[in-house]
């Protein structure tokens, strides 16, 4: 997502959100019977949305519960967007790898948002453990994302199902090794070159 | 027989010799006009030249240049390769600002059915602009859009009451339909009960008329109230220029 915008609110800060001209604008919350229209709108929802997530580091949406909140509502204008919608929306973010359903199958009522791919997280977080020469040696997913070492880092506070999906994209790549614990957060990994 | 030298021949030499030196008295002139004219150009070519600057950035300037370019039949934009454009550098200028307006026109048509308010446009193109300190105004977009005629892209200004809109996809609007957005043009919306009372048509008109500018792109639907839905139009109420825009 290559947008002035996004970047600038890449740090997280708890500066406020700016959102988009189009969000003020009422029919932007109905969904649009012209299909060109309605692939424009689309466009500009998801990217929204991914915006939205990133800003305020938000990993997983509910979505009955999101539909009643900004960005899905805008309390200024007195407009939210309906959850079938939305569930529309969040298909298509899946579509591009941008998300994934969780929850009970098939429902589609809850979701995982990849502001940021699994993919690109993974290899964020294996430049980091080549840099601190951390290669071959176990840490746990807790010390991972919530450890002082990582500090500053952009993975720091990762949500646990996104690192886990990064990891499992480092282990397909033969770059780590996932160990179970006891626990969840007792999970370990081992890098490699 | 030879005809004695009457006073009516000498009256007739001397009608022709004046007749004579009028018409060279006319040519004369004609000659002195066209020297004028040239040199005129001339110094219109090294006036040009001298303030090309002040012509690429001071938008009234370059509106009085080709005035006067027009007033001596000297069409600046008329050919390419016309010495004026080249001089004025407006050739390039238009050409330049033509393809900026297209881009703009073509990265909003899915956004607003190719109708985009004069001014929001202007606004876009000089943000787009921003590396030339060239300010545009609404004569320049009128003057790059007359170029783009050619194109047959259907590009034109039109208008709705005091709106002037341009329009960037080759669709005749019907009556109707310029009628609702004229009705539209302050408050950027209308529902089906707005045209009734203003214009009395059926409800049949009033739906085919709606469903023609959905289909279109031009208006967007609102169906926060579900029972009189909201049209809105996205050529009237956005302006991107203004605010942050993805």
């Amino acid at each position: 997502m290559a947008n002035t915008f996004a970047t600038s609110a890449a740090e997280g800060t708890s500066s406020a959100f700016q959102f988009p001209e189009i969000y003020s604008f009422p029919p932007f919350f109905s969904r649009q019977p012209n299909e060109a229209t309605w692939r424009e709108q689309r466009r500009q929802w998801c990217e929204l949305i991914l915006a939205y997530y990133k800003h305020n580091r938000l990993y997983s949406m509910s979505l009955a519960e999101a539909a009643t909140e900004p960005p899905f509502t805008n309390r200024q204008i007195h407009r939210s967007l309906r959850v079938d919608v939305l569930r529309e929306l969040v298909d298509e973010l899946v579509k591009q790898g941008n998300a994934v359903w969780t929850g009970a199958k098939n429902t589609k009522d809850s979701c995982l948002i990849f502001w940021r791919k699994p993919d690109v997280w993974a290899s964020m977080i294996h430049q980091w453990a080549s840099e601190r020469g951390m290669f071959n040696t176990v840490l746990t997913l807790f010390e991972l994302t919530n450890g002082d070492d990582t500090v500053g880092q952009e993975f720091h506070n990762l949500d646990p199902t996104t690192l886990r999906r990064a990891l499992d994209v480092l282990q397909s790549q033969g770059k780590a090794q996932l160990f179970v614990g006891t626990s969840d957060e007792d999970m370990g990994v081992k890098f490699f070159t | 027989m030879r005809r004695a030298v009457g006073i009516g021949g000498l009256r007739r030499k001397e009608a022709e010799r004046q007749a004579l030196s009028k018409k060279g008295n006319e040519l004369a002139q004609r000659e002195i006009l066209q020297e004028q004219i040239a040199l005129m150009k001339d110094n219109l070519e090294d006036f040009v030249r001298d303030h090309q600057k002040d012509i690429r950035n001071n938008p009234v300037f370059r509106v009085q240049v080709q005035r006067m370019c027009q007033l001596i039949g000297v069409d600046p934009l008329a050919s390419r390769k016309g010495y004026m454009s080249e001089i004025l550098g407006v050739g390039d200028f238009y050409c330049e600002l033509g393809i900026q307006i297209i881009d703009i026109c073509v990265a909003t048509r899915t956004m607003n059915g190719g109708l985009i308010d004069i001014e929001e446009l202007r606004e876009r193109l000089v943000r787009k602009r921003v590396r030339g300190s060239e300010p545009i105004i609404e004569d320049d977009i009128k003057r790059a859009i007359s170029q783009l005629k050619p194109l047959k892209g259907g590009y034109k200004i039109v208008q709705f009451g005091k709106r002037k809109i341009v329009q960037s996809v080759a669709r005749e609007m019907n009556l109707d339909q310029s009628k609702v957005l004229t009705l539209a043009q302050h408050s950027c919306k209308f529902n089906m009960e707005d045209v009734r009372i203003a214009f009395g048509w059926d409800v049949d008109r009033i739906i085919a008329c709606i469903d023609d500018m959905l289909r279109s792109g031009i208006i967007w639907i609102d169906d926060y109230n579900s029972t009189q839905p909201e049209y809105w139009v996205p050529a009237f109420y956005l302006q991107f220029s203004n605010r942050n825009s993805f």
